[in-house]
Formats: structure tokens, C-alpha cells, sequence
């Protein structure tokens, strides 16, 4: 029996519920999960203040639901278990996440997967900025792990990412991939301007009918079929995500760069 | 009859320069100093008893970068490194805080006190931001602090020694210490900050090359602002970053630049990072040459030195050496910020991990406690990590127990890179420093080498800046958490919690200089800076809780020895 979280705070200053996961609360009981700390701005608040709490954290799964729009971090830093939010949700969530699974019936903030070390996120509406990015000043976004947003998402998405597969079904905005050091970001609708700036290595790749505009600093190389794009769909429908029939033989124009940093990075545009 | 005075029974205390070498006394405190005891018959207001604990004057942290526009942009950098560190909770007496390796100004305050250290001077601020780094000041609590102020790349100074104009000089120099409400001239790179901002990667190698557009060397700038500041009686005359740092083989630079000192009273900062031997092959040739410039300390009384300890682990490298902050930069690949000070300085910062599997850093780390232990006289050199550059000040406890327990020190020599056994000569090095010896390099040498006479011990007439340790076998332990910490007679601290987080003073010197020189600084100013003369100096009203410490005017002769 899963441990339900329902909201019903009413208030429109930010609730940050940071360190509320599977893997801290599976020893505690229902007493002591209802005082665990929370934030309402900079107020110290307990978590039932804002949720009424029933069920059993012992299994390691969490349900959220409610207005959550205005609630942070959901997620933050989990090493196992999994999360459902019924709902939209607020930043943050699963930033700095080491493992489990995070899945939203709604839409989801800003900063979702920021810093990730593992674990899944799937987000089945859309997402705001800095999917799977650096906080400001960090040397390293996403490290590992996968996002997978079925829906649009905005700009920076995958900024200085590392490691792992940030997927976005539907548009997204500008400087995908920006200073991106490796790592893999497919992209199924139309996108904004600037993507893959800065980038040293890493992989970014544009499925859908609009094709972006890239830079002038990346350079066509060659057009063809790369092997590992089976294998990345394959553990996308895996994962629940709906893969176009029309991108599983399709072609690409290949492109290196940013040459301004080193040109071993890639982008992809599906021919 | 009972008085208002506060009365420390018994303690086995400290106080190097009284001669009190952990004999059982007593310590009387009125208001906020520390007085003869009173006749019989008169009874303390409040007595604590402070048998079976250390008693010890507050620690004075003569190096370290706490404020001013680099240590505030260092902050704005590094968001990454403070999110990742615990933060400082607010209480009903005390600010919050954010730590990281710059931590906030608060914080600073706190750390500072909680360590039992009661004083800290910033080492390096530009004058035309005198302003910012008093208001930073004034936000950091509980410490007693003041600034040096950069002049080693200041035109006016170097014209004036091209020029062959001394008069000016020394009109100049306290005329710029006043305005600024600093406490002493530093020289950061002399020169080669200048060459920096004239060419690109541009630097000096030498202290003899020529300085563009002055045609000035470093040499002539440590001599003439040397001589100048002994001159006038500053009580802390100069305070020298030498040229090269970091490099291998700038040894020869520090004697040199030693020797430019003529034989007047000066003080080489940070002199670990200054005593490398090797030349271009880093990997292969870099090693200590601590030895000779110990030797060179151990018989020039008129050179004084603070370490520059690195410790290992993640900090922020921040400088008035602007060719410095560039290098690091490249070396490391890591983010730079880069500033010019017009017509006064440099600055660059860039974070920097000291790793122990590192050749490099474990020689560094390894250099700077050959320092302690080769200086014989523990007066002239000062336990100092060049906060935040070579580690958080955070980092003393560990320090002193490295040099108090040689078994300790050769543990974690055997974790460091294998080669720096043969690289240095740290384990040869049996010494052990004692309690007395710890609190000679830690607070009495540096109050003394900065002439603050009413600091860093507990006679008559001392500011009653007292921390009380509970003895322990581990000497990081001791010192990482003082029972007590008295700030000028008020007890700040109890067991790690702040009590009274009162506003401590702000030191400066006021020098006397002929009037006339303001002339040709009007003209100065008027020419060149985009700030207009009237508007530069800080009004005395400026600054909330001053203190002007006295210049003494020395003859040439007093001045100088050796």
C-alpha cells in the first residue's frame, strides 16, 4: 500500500517539500512523517501542514496529488523508490535525483531533473526551463538518469549536461544543449534558436518536420543512419514513450561542432 | 566590596609576550580591558572558573580576504559552492548565513569568533573600493578588522619612483592610507599587474624588468614604497605578495625581493607560495626551496613572514595578481573573473581543489608546514592560510595539530603523492611546536608584527580578547571549538553558541603628510581618474566603530637592521 500525499494548502507562497522521498520516509511512521519540516516561504512549516497523509511508506512508493503547482523539490535528491504526482507540479522536481522513478499525470515546473545522477523522470505533459540543466555557477548538469517529457518544454534544456537521455515529445525553446559536455538530447517537435552553443561533446538530436536553424559554427559531415538511434526508441517505447512511426528509418544530416569550443559534439537533423 | 569587574580564576593561561607560559593565574577584566588586580578586598562582580581549561588571548588573523568587491564577487561566482555547503541558521541574536568556501559577511563574523580568533585584516583592497569593503566590515560581526590597501601597481606611486621624487612619495602614501581609512600599504605583484594589463599573458619574471610606460622595476617599487612606509612609522610598514607567485623557481624571486627590502622592517605574505625551486618542466623539477629562504629569515630580523598554508579540498582562489587569476585559470580550466582597477590594480578569481594525489599540491602543502617548523624564532612568522586561497581559515585547528604532533604530520605525509618525500624535506622535520609556541604564531607574533600593542596578549592595558580551550590529547579538537570566547570583556561565545554578537572596531592609521602634496593629487585625479578628488577619501564619520592605531616616526637608522 502506497503512501498518499493529498494537498490541500491554500495558499500562493511556495511550499519546498525538500527531502520528502521514498528512501527517507520508508522507516517512519505516519506520526512521524506528518513533522517532518517543510517551507511555506521562509517559514519553517510541518509537511502536514499542507498534506493530509495515509498509507504506508514502507513499499517505497509515494502518490502526490492535488494542486501542486506551488509546491518545490518534489523528489529532490531520492536514491530509490517511486514518486506518481496526479497533478501538475512545481520546479525542481527530482533535482539532483540518484535513482527510482518520478512519474507526472500533469505538467511539471522549471528545473525538472536539474543535476540528476539516475533514476527516470517522465513527465506526461509538458515542462518549463532547464530540464536536466546546471543550477547557476555548478560545473555539471544532469549526470546519468533519463527525462522524458512527452509534451513541450522551454529553453536551456540539457544546459552543461554530462551524462544520460533527455527526450522531448513535443517543442521546445532556445539554446538546447548550451555549453553541453556529453550526453544525449532528442527532440520530436520544432525548437527556437542557438541550440548546441558552446557545446564540447554530446549529442543532440532534432526528429521533427521543423528543422532549427543551426549556428554557424557547426559544420555538415555526412548523412546517414546511426545504429544507436534503434536502440535509444527502443528504450524510449520501453519506457511508455510514443515513437513516430515516421523516425524509425528515417535518415540524418549530420553536423559537428561548436567549433568555437572544440567541434566534438553532434547534432542531428532528421533528413 | 563588589565591583563591575569579571574575573578569570585559574586558568592555566598563555601570554607569550608577558612571559606567562601556562602557570595557573588569574585574569581581571574591567569594561573592556584587562587590568592589575585589584587591591585585597575587592571582589569581582562576576567570577568564572577557569580551572583545567587554556586561557589564551584572542586569535589575530593578520592575512585573509573577508571583504571588498573581489571577496563579494568571488561570492556571486560560486552559488554552486556555497548550495552545496551547510548554511548558517538565523536566531534571535544572529543573521543567517551561507558558507562555501567565500562565506557571507555574517557568517565570516561568526566563524571567525567561533574559532576564538577575535581580530582579521583583509589583505588586499584597491583604495577606490575602500568604501565597499567598510560597509562589508561593518557587516561582519563580533571581530575587531581593517584592510591593506593596494599601492604596488598604483601610477602615482610608480611615476613618483620613476620621477625620483620621494618627497611626493611620502606625502602621497599617507595621504592614500588616511583616504582610503586603511591600515597598511600592500604590494601585490608589484609591477607585473601593470605589465598584465599592457600585454596579452603579459607579467614581469624578474624583479629587475622594466615596467611599461613607467619604466619603473619592481625592485625600485618594493624599495621606494619600503622605504617610505618606515619612514612615516606605519605600524605595520609594508605587506609584499612578491612577483611570480606559484611558479616554479620564483624562489629567487622572494630572496631577491627580500633583499629590496634594504634592510627596513617588511613583511613577505603567503611565503609558501613563493618558495619553489624547478623551472620550466613543472612535474619534473618543481620542488622546496624553503630551506634557503628560512635560512635567509632566521638571520635578516628585519623580515617577517605569514605561511599561505593549501590544505586539501575545493576552494577560491582570489587576487590582487591579476596575471595570477588568468594563469590558474588556464591551469585548471575552471571559471575566471577578471577586473582592472583603474589606476591602482588588478584582480582575478578562479576556483581551485587542492588534491592530495597531486604532485603539485601535496609539495605545496608539504612547503608550507616546512615553514613553521624552519623559522627558529616563532615570532617572525605567522600561522596564515591566505583565506580563502590556500583553504577556508576554518582549516587552523588542523593546522596546529599538524605542527604540534609530528606523528600526526608523517600519518598524512604517507597519503599525499609518494613523491614529495624526496622533493622536500618535511620528514626530516621532528620539531613539535608547544602550546606557547602555537600561541606566539597564531596571535601574539601577528598582533605584534602588525603593532597593535593592545592585542594578542592579556597584561594591563590589553583589549580583553581572551578564548578559553578545554585541553585534549587531539589539538584540532581543542581548537576547533573554544569553551569561551571573550570579545573586548564581553563573553561572545559559550560552547559554540554566540551569545553577544556585539560590533566589533575598525582599525586604521591617520599619518601625518605636508599638506601640499594634494595639489598634484587634485591635478592627478582630475586628469585621469573618473572620480573626482573630493569625492574619494571616506569622511571619518564614515566608518561606525574607528580606531586609529599611532604611526611612529622612526630615523633612518632605527629603522633598519641587519
Amino acid at each position: 500500500m502506497a503512501l498518499e500525499l493529498t494537498y490541500h494548502g491554500n495558499t500562493n507562497i511556495p511550499v519546498e517539500i525538500e527531502g520528502i522521498t521514498p528512501d527517507i520516509l520508508q522507516p517512519l511512521s505516519l506520526a512521524e512523517i506528518e513533522q517532518l519540516r517543510v517551507f511555506h516561504g521562509k517559514d519553517k512549516c510541518v509537511l502536514a501542514d499542507f498534506f493530509k497523509i495515509t498509507g504506508d511508506a514502507s513499499d517505497l512508493e509515494m502518490h502526490l496529488s492535488g494542486q501542486l503547482t506551488g509546491v518545490h523539490w518534489i523528489g529532490t535528491k531520492m536514491q530509490c523508490g517511486s514518486i506518481t504526482i496526479n497533478g501538475n507540479c512545481g520546479r525542481h522536481l527530482g533535482s539532483e535525483m540518484r535513482g527510482g522513478s518520478i512519474t507526472v499525470n500533469g505538467d511539471a515546473g522549471d528545473w525538472i531533473g536539474a543535476e540528476m545522477k539516475g533514476g527516470l523522470i517522465h513527465v506526461h505533459g509538458n515542462a518549463g526551463h532547464q530540464v536536466g540543466a546546471a543550477y547557476r555557477g555548478s560545473e555539471r548538469g544532469m549526470n546519468r538518469g533519463t527525462i522524458i517529457v512527452d509534451g513541450d518544454a522551454g529553453n536551456e534544456i540539457g544546459l552543461t549536461m554530462r551524462r544520460g537521455l533527455i527526450v522531448i515529445g513535443g517543442n521546445a525553446g532556445d539554446l538546447i544543449g548550451f555549453n553541453m559536455l556529453a550526453g544525449t538530447i532528442m527532440v520530436f517537435g520544432s525548437s527556437g534558436i542557438r541550440h548546441g552553443a558552446g557545446m564540447r561533446r554530446g549529442t543532440i538530436v532534432f526528429m521533427g518536420d521543423d528543422q532549427p536553424q543551426l549556428l554557424p559554427s557547426f559544420r555538415q559531415a555526412v548523412k546517414y543512419q546511426p545504429e544507436f538511434m534503434r536502440v535509444v526508441l527502443r528504450k524510449l517505447v520501453k519506457n511508455g514513450f510514443v515513437v513516430p512511426e515516421e523516425t524509425l528509418n528515417a535518415s540524418y544530416n549530420l553536423y559537428h561542432g561548436d567549433m568555437i569550443d572544440g567541434g566534438r559534439g553532434e547534432i542531428l537533423l532528421r533528413a | 566590596m563588589t565591583t563591575s569587574y569579571l574575573k578569570l580564576a585559574g586558568g592555566y593561561v598563555y601570554d607569550p609576550l608577558n612571559g606567562v607560559d601556562g602557570q595557573v593565574q588569574d585574569i581581571w577584566i574591567l569594561d573592556d580591558k584587562i587590568v592589575e588586580p585589584p587591591g585585597p578586598g575587592v571582589r569581582a562582580g562576576r567570577v568564572i572558573d577557569m580551572a583545567g581549561y587554556v586561557v589564551m588571548p584572542g586569535g589575530v588573523d593578520m592575512h585573509c580576504h573577508i571583504a571588498g568587491p573581489k571577496v563579494n564577487m568571488a561570492r556571486k561566482m560560486r552559488p554552486e559552492d556555497k548550495r552545496r555547503d551547510t548554511i548558517v541558521e538565523r536566531t534571535l541574536k544572529t543573521h543567517s548565513g551561507t558558507m562555501g568556501s567565500v562565506p557571507s559577511t555574517f557568517a565570516i563574523g561568526y566563524k571567525y569568533i567561533g574559532l576564538g580568533y577575535t581580530t582579521a585584516f583583509d589583505a588586499a583592497v584597491p583604495p577606490l573600493s575602500a568604501r565597499h569593503a567598510h560597509e562589508e566590515l561593518e557587516d561582519t560581526p563580533c571581530i575587531d578588522k581593517g584592510f591593506f590597501v593596494l599601492t604596488g601597481n598604483n601610477h602615482f606611486v610608480m611615476k613618483t619612483i620613476a620621477d625620483e621624487e620621494p618627497e611626493k612619495l611620502k606625502g602621497f602614501l599617507p595621504w592614500l592610507l588616511g583616504a582610503a581609512k586603511g591600515y597598511a600599504p600592500k604590494l601585490v605583484n608589484p609591477g607585473g599587474v601593470e605589465v598584465w594589463k599592457h600585454h596579452p599573458r603579459g607579467n614581469v619574471d624578474t624583479i629587475d624588468q622594466t615596467v611599461d610606460h613607467y619604466d619603473v622595476t619592481p625592485r625600485q617599487i618594493i624599495s621606494g614604497l619600503t622605504r617610505t612606509a618606515n619612514e612615516i612609522g606605519l605600524p605595520h610598514p609594508v605587506h609584499i605578495h612578491c612577483n611570480n607567485l606559484g611558479m616554479p623557481g620564483n624562489y629567487s624571486t622572494t630572496l631577491n625581493t627580500m633583499d629590496a627590502l634594504d634592510g627596513h622592517q617588511g613583511h613577505i605574505t603567503h611565503i609558501q607560495f613563493h618558495s619553489y625551486g624547478g623551472g620550466e618542466g613543472v612535474e619534473e623539477t618543481f620542488c622546496s626551496r624553503a630551506q634557503e629562504l628560512a635560512d635567509y629569515v632566521n638571520t635578516h630580523d628585519n623580515v617577517t613572514v605569514d605561511v599561505g598554508n593549501i590544505m586539501f579540498g575545493e576552494t577560491t582562489s582570489m587576487t590582487g595578481d591579476g596575471p595570477l587569476g588568468y594563469y590558474l585559470h588556464n591551469v585548471y580550466g575552471t571559471k575566471w573573473f577578471s577586473a582592472d582597477t583603474e589606476m591602482e590594480s588588478g584582480c582575478g578569481i578562479a576556483p581551485i581543489k587542492y588534491r592530495n594525489e597531486s604532485l603539485v599540491h601535496a609539495l605545496q602543502w608539504a612547503i608550507g608546514l616546512e615553514w613553521y617548523l624552519l623559522v627558529h624564532d616563532p615570532w617572525r612568522v605567522v600561522m596564515s592560510t591566505d583565506s580563502p586561497n590556500g583553504a577556508s581559515f576554518l582549516a587552523y585547528p588542523q593546522i596546529i595539530r599538524l605542527l604540534m604532533d609530528s606523528s600526526y604530520r608523517n600519518e598524512i605525509l604517507k597519503t599525499v603523492h609518494p613523491e614529495v618525500v624526496n622533493r622536500c624535506i618535511l620528514a626530516d622535520l621532528k620539531r613539535e611546536y608547544t602550546l606557547n609556541e602555537i600561541c606566539i604564531i597564531t596571535r601574539a607574533g601577528p598582533a605584534k608584527i602588525l603593532g597593535l600593542k593592545n592585542k594578542g596578549h592579556l597584561g594591563p592595558g590589553a583589549d580583553a580578547d581572551i578564548t578559553v580551550y578545554l585541553p585534549h590529547e587531539n589539538k584540532q579538537i581543542m581548537f576547533e571549538l573554544p569553551r569561551y570566547v571573550f570579545k573586548s570583556g564581553v563573553l561572545v561565545v559559550e560552547d559554540s553558541e554566540i551569545r553577544e554578537p556585539l560590533q566589533g572596531k575598525t582599525f586604521h592609521v591617520d599619518p601625518d603628510y605636508d599638506l601640499e602634496i594634494e595639489k598634484d593629487i587634485s591635478d592627478w585625479f582630475e586628469k585621469y581618474y573618473s572620480i573626482k578628488f573630493r569625492n574619494y577619501p571616506i569622511q571619518d564619520g564614515y566608518l561606525h566603530k574607528p580606531e586609529v592605531v599611532d604611526c611612529v616616526q622612526n630615523d633612518e637608522s632605527s629603522s633598519k637592521s641587519n
